[in-house]
């Protein structure tokens, strides 16, 4: 652990956005998460990676506190978004998702209209006084999102007539308009055809500029392309983080290793 | 012989079809299996269905034909009768009585055909087995009778000859065919498959003898009713001494009415249930409360009835009507509305939560992820999406809540009545179709005729509704799976 | 607020109004929510407690027993002991020896009120009570001369009485009763005479008319509903699982076949009344079959169960997977034996299930059965069957709706009993759906 600190301190980014201190979850009676400490940096691109059922998806969903959703997760230990922890019994999940949002591995936008669509996140948070305000948020996410000159002439037109790569910049359209301060990514590009991950993938380097992205990929080379910074997940147990290039360069653990050249996963 | 009787015997041949079939294939064969094409139970089973299939279907369609073909004939002996509905009924009540009084040994086949009804007091006769006759009896139509008795009898003597001639020769035909190398696997397997169809066509039969006997009485109704009247007119007075007004208005507008409250009864209940259950409830709480909600969809419509007689009509009228001054009566459109509304409440649920359950989970990640609330989630995406579904489960419940009748009947009250009060009895169309046709129908006066022009009215209604809400729901079902 | 300007976010600790407000729009929804479940709920818990308060009382009825001497020289003139003689003593002469039998109890007794006259203490008395009486002296003749205990039922204003749904205020304005009549009832059952007990004839009897609902029952109602059960079981069952069958195995994708689906779906939905039409015009003016008879009845209920039974059989067979049918075939059995022999054995508990349910469905019908004739009157039980199907016989829901239209509230209390029974019928018709479903569903 000492050795992450290290590497840290290589990276030019400036402050902890979130900190995870001994992080448990437990699914019934599976322990899915033992004991993860995580920091996040602003600014910056977090990626997530290991083998399927590592654990990766898990955690992002504890960062927004997404499993709240589900009755039988229960998670222990300390996550902090600067510095107040977001399970603190005064904390309300809606006010924190205003602030940490979600883009999911497979498009899913509202069968609203476009603008509608982009248009929730705001409204419902009341984080609009009139309708010019709310259209000049909504086109700033849609340029954000890199989908402004698409779909510009067709705001009413439903979002699930686009194309699949269409769709997911839509969804992370949504989740920008709410000007959140961290964007949590679970395999966005999964269900994309490669033009579209590349886009997508262009859009999130963007997004580093306003957020601190963290984003959890199936894909190492995808890690290797968008992230600063990269920590492995294995079983249930955080391996190694470290900056991007040095974990997959040299990595330290022998289980990093074997993921990056390819003998487990 | 009688129809249980031919039947019976039709059966009898071709079981014995089916065991001669079996034993002819092995002799066939020699008794070695392996020389026949298909096992040996099949040359059987051809045989059986050979007997008694076309037997079964001539005899259906005999008893089916015969009716209208002997009325025709009969009819033609009746010239001039201006009221031939009401003369037939006569007809056939004598050639009844006259088949009693043979039966029962008062008359002999011979004195019958003698009997003329200008020389002896049939009416009296008619007394003696219990069938009474509205007056004495016209010469002619006592010939009518005795043709209609001797026809009938003839019918039944050719049915009975044709029916087991029909047996018979299917029974020959395929015992005839067998030998080893007939296929007789393919051959019942074909005739099984004929049934199958068959059997699917009873629902399209079923759909054509409503809308034939619907139409073909409506039809009969405006030769003596104006269509205009009926369509038109704003009241509803049935007088059995003629000069009715039939106008369907108050009876649709009390129909519209009462289905309207239900509605509003039943759709914010079940719809708040069926969201409550699907997005809220406990495991638990859903597994006991969802049941218990559609057994309100399986008591029957009579237990709402008597529910609306006994319990909320008097209860609406002695804690509301009557202290607020708007009626007397309990039986009242409020009553037969609300609990009306009681019993749809299972049909907005039960439908609306399948389809709420159908709304893919990821749209409701989608919005959690953006910091919504449950309700929000609910109300901005869920409901939306789920629309179109919940706009068939309505209209499906719409459908029930017009086309019912127990309840109306019960609750709603019989006076016809283009009223704005809840608390007044008024009536709706399927009250007014049990009314004119309960008891004594006589098929020739207006007031009878008019239930099938009602019935069209509702059968229409009904069909619209149904089709465009399963339209919906067909659709929305795609757009998900 | 623009994307940029974020830094200055209040804590997470606090809850700002608008999210209070949000939270408490939370809370009212999901209140909402539960007074639906709840008021669903209520509205069962009412309906049932109401029925089923109303309708207890039919199964006790008041009675007594009564010492009758059957006086040969009054029942028998002849003297021969033979019963078509002795039949000429009408039900008039058995309600004297009925009512003199029960004047003379009251009077040793010294229970009678001064100056009430025989023929209104024989008032007590039910108007059927002669009648079976005469039947079972016509049909036992040699105990004539005898001395028997006879059970009587009481009036139904007497039975009223005792449930509190005529009282002595009621009486006053009553021509069928009097408060004289009602103290003297009043005084039987201190005496111990009068008894309020288990009427089995409630379930047995045929109905009776306007003035004896104390007799009333539901025999032939229950056997002639069961009747058409045993016609929409005998047809729907082999027609609906044939066509369903066709549907879901054989059918070509294509217009017609869509046709038959969409037809079916409408069927399901159409009102009942209009299959009261429909058997009304076809199956009695044209084709003169009897009215009031449970074929009738059962051919409508069978078409209207159809629908019901196709799509449970449809689901069924779906549910059975293909692995099973390329497994049959695979050895070579031709499509009809892989339908035969291994899809619809594995669908049956499924096909079973969905029947019951259609019958059930079937059994609580009325609207339909008013047209055709059910509504009649019917106080002889129908023959047996084959025979039997062809005789006039009612049905338990419309001996039901029967009830409510006649005046005397007692036949209200009759109504609410007969759907006791009809519940209890459904009852155990979905409980053994229940069951069939729990024992055999497999999930593969």
């Amino acid at each position: 652990m000492n050795d992450m600190r290290l590497t840290e301190r290589t990276v030019d980014a400036t402050d902890i956005k979130i900190a995870a201190r001994k992080v448990q979850v437990f699914y019934g009676t599976t322990h899915a998460i033992k004991d993860v400490d995580v920091d996040i940096l602003d600014k910056t691109v977090t990626a997530f990676i290991g083998p399927s059922g590592c654990g990766k998806s898990t955690f992002l969903r504890c960062i927004n506190r997404m499993n709240d959703t589900i009755d039988i997760c229960r998670v222990e230990g300390d996550i902090l978004l600067d510095g107040e922890d977001i399970y603190d019994k005064k904390v309300d999940p809606v006010q924190l998702r205003a602030r940490v949002g979600m883009v999911f591995q497979k498009p899913n936008p509202f069968p609203k209209s476009i603008y509608d669509n982009v248009a929730y996140g705001p409204k419902i948070h009341g984080q609009v006084k009139n309708k010019a305000e709310l259209d000049e948020i909504v086109e700033a996410s849609l340029r954000k999102a890199a989908l402004w000159n698409e779909v510009k002439d067709r705001l009413d037109a439903p979002g699930t007539g686009l194309s699949g790569g269409q769709q997911q910049r839509l969804c992370i359209a949504r989740a920008v308009a709410t000007s959140p301060e961290v964007l949590l990514m679970d395999e966005p590009c999964s269900a994309l055809d490669p033009i579209a991950t590349a886009q997508v993938e262009e859009l999130i380097d963007e997004l580093r500029e306003n957020f601190s992205v963290v984003i959890v990929t199936h894909s190492m080379q995808q890690a290797a392309r968008v992230s600063q910074r990269t920590a492995f997940f294995h079983l249930g147990n955080l391996v190694e983080f470290g900056e991007t290039g040095q974990i997959f360069t040299n990595p330290r653990d022998p289980r990093t290793e074997s993921y990056i050249t390819g003998r487990i996963g | 012989m009688t129809l249980g009787l031919l039947a019976a015997l039709v059966l009898v041949l071709a079981i014995g079809g089916f065991f001669l079939g079996r034993q002819r294939a092995l002799s066939t064969a020699k008794g070695d299996l392996r020389k026949l094409h298909s096992l040996p139970g099949y040359y059987g089973q051809t045989v059986a269905l050979f007997t008694a299939v076309p037997a079964f279907a001539f005899m259906v369609f005999w008893l089916f034909a015969q009716p209208a073909l002997i009325e025709t004939r009969v009819a033609k002996l009746l010239p001039g009768e201006e009221h031939l509905d009401l003369v037939m009924s006569d007809v056939r009540k004598i050639a009844e009585g006259l088949d009693l009084l043979v039966a029962r040994g008062m008359l002999s086949n011979a004195t019958v055909s003698d009997m003329r009804a200008d020389l002896s007091d049939v009416r009296s006769r008619m007394g003696d087995v219990g069938i009474a006759l509205g007056s004495n009896v016209k010469p002619a139509v006592f010939q009518a009778a005795k043709r209609y008795r001797a026809l009938n009898n003839m019918g039944h003597t050719g049915m009975t000859v044709a029916v087991l001639a029909a047996a018979l020769l299917g029974f020959g035909f395929a015992f005839m065919r067998i030998r080893p190398e007939f296929r007789a696997r393919n051959v019942s397997e074909s005739f099984v498959k004929v049934l199958l169809i068959a059997a699917s066509l009873v629902a399209i039969a079923t759909t054509v003898g409503i809308v034939l006997s619907l139409v073909f009485e409506t039809i009969n109704f405006f030769k003596i009713y104006p269509a205009a009247d009926f369509f038109l007119s704003l009241t509803w007075n049935p007088k059995f001494g003629g000069g009715s007004e039939l106008g369907i208005w108050p009876l649709i507008w009390g129909t519209l009415y009462v289905s309207l409250i239900a509605l509003a009864v039943a759709v914010p209940i079940g719809l708040f249930a069926a969201i409550y259950l699907a997005e809220y409830a406990s495991k638990k709480l859903r597994a006991i409360a969802k049941p218990l909600l559609e057994i309100l969809a399986g008591i029957p419509t009579i237990v709402y009835g008597l529910f609306a007689l006994i319990t909320v009509g008097p209860m609406l009228r002695d804690y509301f009507a009557e202290p607020m001054g708007l009626g007397t009566s309990s039986s009242s459109v409020m009553t037969a509305g609300l609990v009306m509304g009681i019993m749809i409440i299972p049909f907005v649920s039960s439908l609306s939560d399948d389809i709420i359950n159908a709304v893919p989970q990821s749209l409701r990640d989608g919005s959690y992820g953006l910091g919504a609330t449950q309700s929000e989630t609910v109300k901005q995406v869920i409901l939306p999406a789920a629309l179109p579904g919940i706009v068939g489960a309505i209209l499906l419940a719409a459908s029930r809540a017009i086309g019912e009748t127990m309840i109306v009947v019960l609750g709603a009250g019989a006076a016809a009545k283009l009223s704005l009060n809840p608390f007044e009895a008024m009536t709706t169309v399927t009250v007014k179709i049990v009314s004119q046709l309960t008891g004594d129908t006589e098929f020739a006066s207006p007031e009878t005729l008019v239930a099938f022009a009602l019935g069209l009215t509702l059968f229409g209604f009904t069909l619209i509704l149904n089709i465009v809400a399963l339209v919906i729901v067909r659709k929305y079902r795609e757009q998900y799976e | 607020m623009t994307l940029a300007d974020m830094s200055h976010r209040p804590s997470l600790y606090t809850l700002d109004a608008r999210t209070k407000a949000r939270n408490a729009a939370e809370k009212r929804f999901r209140l909402y929510g539960i007074t639906a479940v709840s008021l669903g709920v209520l509205a069962l818990v009412v309906l049932l407690t109401s029925v089923l308060g109303s309708g207890l009382g039919a199964f006790r009825q008041t009675m007594f027993t009564l010492p009758v001497t059957l006086d040969a020289a009054v029942l028998d003139k002849k003297g021969n002991r033979n019963p078509e003689e002795m039949a000429k003593a009408t039900t008039i002469t058995y309600g004297k020896v009925l009512t003199q039998a029960l004047a003379a109890v009251v009077t040793e007794r010294g229970l009678a009120p001064e100056g009430m006259k025989t023929k209104e203490i024989g008032a007590l008395i039910s108007k059927e009570a002669p009648a079976s009486l005469r039947n079972m002296v016509l049909a036992n003749p040699d105990l004539l001369g005898t001395t028997i205990d006879f059970e009587v039922l009481a009036n139904g204003r007497i039975d009223g009485f005792f449930k509190g749904r005529v009282t002595m205020e009621s009486a006053e304005l009553d021509s069928n009763v009097s408060p004289a009549q009602l103290q003297l009832a009043q005084a039987m059952k201190e005496a111990g005479m009068l008894r309020l007990a288990f009427n089995p004839a409630f379930i047995t009897n045929p109905d009776a008319s306007e003035l004896r609902p104390e007799s009333a029952g539901l025999g032939v109602a229950i056997l002639g509903s069961a009747y058409m059960m045993v016609i929409v079981l005998a047809l729907a069952l082999p027609i609906g699982v044939a066509a369903s069958i066709y549907l879901e195995e054989f059918a070509p994708q294509n217009r017609f076949t869509d046709l038959i689906e969409v037809n079916i779906a409408n069927l399901a939905a159409v009102p009942s009344i209009v299959f009261g039409i429909l058997g009304l015009a076809v199956f009695i003016n044209y084709a003169e079959l009897p009215q009031s008879s449970p074929l009738v009845g059962g051919l409508v209920l069978t078409l209207m169960t159809l629908p019901t039974i196709i799509i449970a059989t449809r689901a069924a067979l779906k549910a059975v997977p293909p692995s099973i049918k390329d497994a049959a075939l695979g050895v070579g059995a031709s499509k009809m034996q892989t339908i035969f022999h291994h899809v619809l054995p594995l669908a049956l508990p499924g096909i079973l299930t969905g029947t019951i349910i259609g019958l059930a469905q079937a059994l609580g019908e009325t609207a339909p059965l008013l047209l055709i004739g059910m509504v009649a009157f019917v106080k002889d039980y129908p023959a047996a069957p084959p025979e039997g199907f062809l005789d006039p016989a009612a049905a338990l829901p419309v001996q039901v709706y029967n009830f409510t239209q006649r005046s005397d509230p007692a036949f209200i209390e009759r109504a609410s009993g007969a759907i006791i029974v009809l519940l209890v019928f459904l009852l155990t018709m979905n409980i053994l759906a229940v069951l069939l479903r729990r024992r055999f569903e497999r999930r593969w």
